[in-house]
């Protein structure tokens, strides 16, 4: 009995399992563990991590941060220096406030994100190396602070991946890296 | 006798006194009740699919911005279109009309409570014309809210109130099928489900689940529209959007693999090579696979890292699990059960030997295989925590969901539709060669569109969502043209992706309004080689014949996403580093 439109009789629980089945679940069951065994060490052992603080904030106390730093920032003709090793950018409809910034290869930056009005989507990669390439959800009401050390200098482009209106297609920005 | 209004007598079967007839090709007993609201059920579906076939056409002549159709205005409205009834009107139907084959077609028993299908459905049209009139007439400040109306961007309260419409609707269309469960179960209560009958009601738990989490996103979101309160999150609602947003995508992914169970069964002789096994599966998806609405928040800065490990492996890859089983189980059964029928020569002679020509086993295989390979492995992908980064809201991941919704569910649907038009419909199709290429073209036009749509996202990052990116992005000489030339070929195959869907609905609909009508024996070449009668006979078990070619096959399958996910953190590792 062994239709899947009727039902099954007698003690079907207990029928023997096929042979080859036994192996594809034993190998089924290995290779769930490694994808979470490699997935959870990469978190302590890998560079590249989508992991942060983050913090609660108005879009306004955000604001208010992002003046201060840019008035304790260096003004260049390639964009702002910033003071230290904090970046702070606000995505709004249709910029990125803060961009361009000017950073230095091999240092760590910790890189503020946070939106004064909708959802948006940082997405980053460098000019010349267009399948080098991350993407973050920027929310109002949060600022996540992403370290970042990058070891190529050159231009990289921000453009927004989330819908956020009408001009969300010409919202874009850059971070030019320079060698440090 | 057929209905007044029913002037193309496509509501007449003939049944006997107490209303039931023997199905020739499976076997079961059909109610009148059943067969009406099946039809009814499917109909609408290929209605919301047809009109929002229309759109894929407008959003991807958008997309290969060679041709740039719409201006960004119109493109949101378009592909909001596209999106609703495309990925939730042509599948929420199409799964409600599941659920009445799965609980009382397959259980042979009258559907109860017609009035409250019927109350459902005009819920579920009603909330589905306000989303659609909703849409249409988005103005400033309002956006389209394309699939997500994710807050704060002003969504019309129009929009809000019609998902939610739609989704009472659709738990109240449910509820026949649970009435079904009851009885049965009061009924019957030593008997064992069908294996259908029992994946068809896990579908319908995961959907319930999936259906509150969007009431919980969209009525407090419709309140403050409103203007009734003033507070919303952000990261609350993508929390909450995504219980339904992932969560009715799992809904797809359960009833087709119980349509994946019922049609390899019913024209190729596919049998259950172990019931513990193939329910122990569904069992995993209950509990684990509606976690997997954490993929959308994987790159997002609200949940912690341990919460994204957690969830985003449906509980270390439960779910997955399921799905590996079921990538072996149902090839098995096809193999063990064709072999049993004595055809299945060599490793492969059980599936060179299938009923190719018939529409129903083609878009069925074509809907597993693609699935698995397109599908399944990218969601894997972009399921893992830092490889989201890569695929997070990019065109890939437009890749990945055509892969799963299109490639498998809707081609599994069409085989479903191919299938009602036979032995419900009772009609013949207008063209056998027509149907018979439908699968055949539609699939490999598709697979090569999503395979382009995956490239141009994981390769040159180009973005979802927007109309502009390839050739030019106004304030900069920076663009993604690099990408162009695969775009090309994305715009060709989604073209001739979409003459494959045009060709769907000519023979679906031709054949409901032109095609010769079924009579007594007309259906013999659906019934799979030997009859259903031999996969009763408890002296032959089924799990005792070879099941070799499936396993070379899942080899092949393991070893493609071994590769797809070496390659995979290979691209990932060649970037700077990020995060704490």
């Amino acid at each position: 009995m062994t239709s899947p439109i009727k039902p099954p009789d007698g003690n079907w629980w207990d029928q023997p399992v096929n042979r080859r089945e036994s192996i594809w679940l034993g190998l089924g069951v290995g290779w769930s563990l490694i994808l979470f065994g490699w997935m959870s060490a990469w978190t302590r052992v890998g560079d590249q991590n989508p992991i942060g603080e983050t913090f609660r904030i108005d879009a306004e106390d955000y604001r208010e941060k992002l003046t201060d730093y840019k008035d304790r920032a260096t003004e260049t003709d390639d964009g702002l220096v910033p003071p230290d090793r904090d970046v702070y950018l606000q995505a709004m409809r249709f910029q990125w406030d803060g961009a361009p910034v000017v950073l230095e290869t091999g240092t760590e930056y910790d890189i503020h994100l946070n939106s004064f009005d909708v959802q948006h989507g940082f997405s980053l990669r460098p000019e010349d190396a267009l399948s080098k390439q991350i993407n973050l959800q920027v929310l109002p009401g949060y600022e996540w602070v992403v370290p970042m050390t990058f070891d190529e200098p050159g231009t990289y482009h921000i453009i927004c991946n989330e819908f956020c209106g009408q001009g969300h297609r010409s919202m874009h920005g850059t971070i030019v890296v320079e060698e440090g | 006798m057929a209905h007044a209004l029913d002037v193309l007598g496509l509501f007449d079967n003939e049944y006997r006194d107490d209303g039931f007839r023997t199905c020739s090709v499976t076997g079961l007993e059909v109610h009148r009740s059943v067969d009406n609201y099946v039809k009814l059920f499917g109909l609408t579906a290929v209605v919301a699919l047809l009109f929002g076939g229309i759109f894929a056409f407008t959003v991807a002549m958008t997309r290969w911005e060679v041709v740039g159709l719409l201006e960004p205005a119109d493109f949101y409205t378009h592909l909001s279109m596209h999106a609703w009834n495309l990925l939730i009107f042509w599948m929420v139907f199409m799964e409600i009309a599941i659920l009445y084959v799965g609980g009382p077609m397959v259980l042979g028993r009258r559907l109860p409570i017609t009035t409250v299908a019927k109350a459902g459905w005009a819920v579920m049209v009603g909330g589905a014309v306000l989303v659609n009139y909703a849409i249409w007439t988005t103005e400033p400040p309002n956006e389209a809210p394309l699939l997500t109306a994710y807050v704060p961007m002003p969504v019309s309260p129009l929009f809000y109130a019609g998902a939610i419409v739609f989704i009472l609707g659709t738990v109240v269309a449910a509820l026949p099928f649970f009435a079904t469960m009851w009885y049965e179960k009061r009924e019957n209560p030593k008997k064992t489900l069908p294996l259908v009958s029992f994946a068809a009601f896990v579908t319908s738990i995961i959907a319930v689940e999936a259906l509150v989490g969007g009431l919980f996103a969209f009525v407090p979101t419709l309140f403050w529209r409103l203007e009734l309160i003033e507070w919303w999150d952000a990261a609350w609602y993508r929390q909450m959007y995504w219980i339904i947003g992932h969560g009715t995508q799992q809904i797809n992914l359960v009833a087709m693999i119980a349509v994946w169970y019922f049609l390899t069964h019913v024209v190729a002789g596919a049998e259950v090579v172990s019931e513990k096994v193939s329910r122990t599966a569904f069992i995993l998806y209950l509990f684990f696979i509606n976690l997997g609405a954490a993929h959308h928040l994987l790159s997002d800065p609200a949940v912690s890292t341990g919460w994204r490990l957690w969830n985003t492996s449906y509980a270390f890859y439960g779910a997955t699990f399921a799905s590996l089983i079921h990538a072996f189980a149902i090839p098995a059964g096809i193999e063990a059960g064709r072999r049993k029928r004595g055809k299945g020569g060599g490793l492969f002679g059980w599936l060179t030997s299938a009923p190719w020509s018939n529409p129903v086993f083609s878009s069925t295989i074509f809907s597993i295989i693609l699935f698995g390979f397109l599908g399944g492995i990218t969601g894997v992908m972009m399921g893992q925590l830092q490889l989201n980064m890569t695929w997070h809201n990019t065109f890939a991941t437009v890749g990945h969901f055509h892969a799963t919704v299109v490639l498998g569910t809707t081609v599994a649907f069409m085989g479903l539709i191919f299938f009602v038009i036979r032995t419900m419909f009772m009609r013949q199709y207008i063209s056998e060669r027509l149907a018979s290429i439908q699968p055949f073209f539609y699939s490999a036009a598709m697979g090569i569109a999503v395979l382009m749509m995956m490239y141009v996202g994981i390769l040159y990052g180009v973005p979802r969502r927007t109309a502009e990116v390839v050739e030019n992005i106004p304030g900069t000489e920076f663009s993604l043209s690099a990408a162009a030339p695969l775009f090309a070929i994305f715009g060709i195959f989604a073209l001739l992706a979409i003459a494959g869907g045009v060709l769907f609905v000519l023979v679906a609909v031709g054949s409901l309004v032109f095609g010769d009508r079924v009579e007594n024996g007309d259906n013999a070449d659906l019934v799979a080689d030997g009859g259903l009668g031999m996969a009763q006979d408890p002296d032959d078990p089924v799990h005792a014949y070879e099941m070799r070619g499936t396993f070379v096959l899942c080899l092949v399958f393991l070893a493609a996403f071994a590769i797809t996910y070496l390659l995979n953190w290979y691209l990932l590792t060649q970037l700077w580093s990020i995060g704490a």
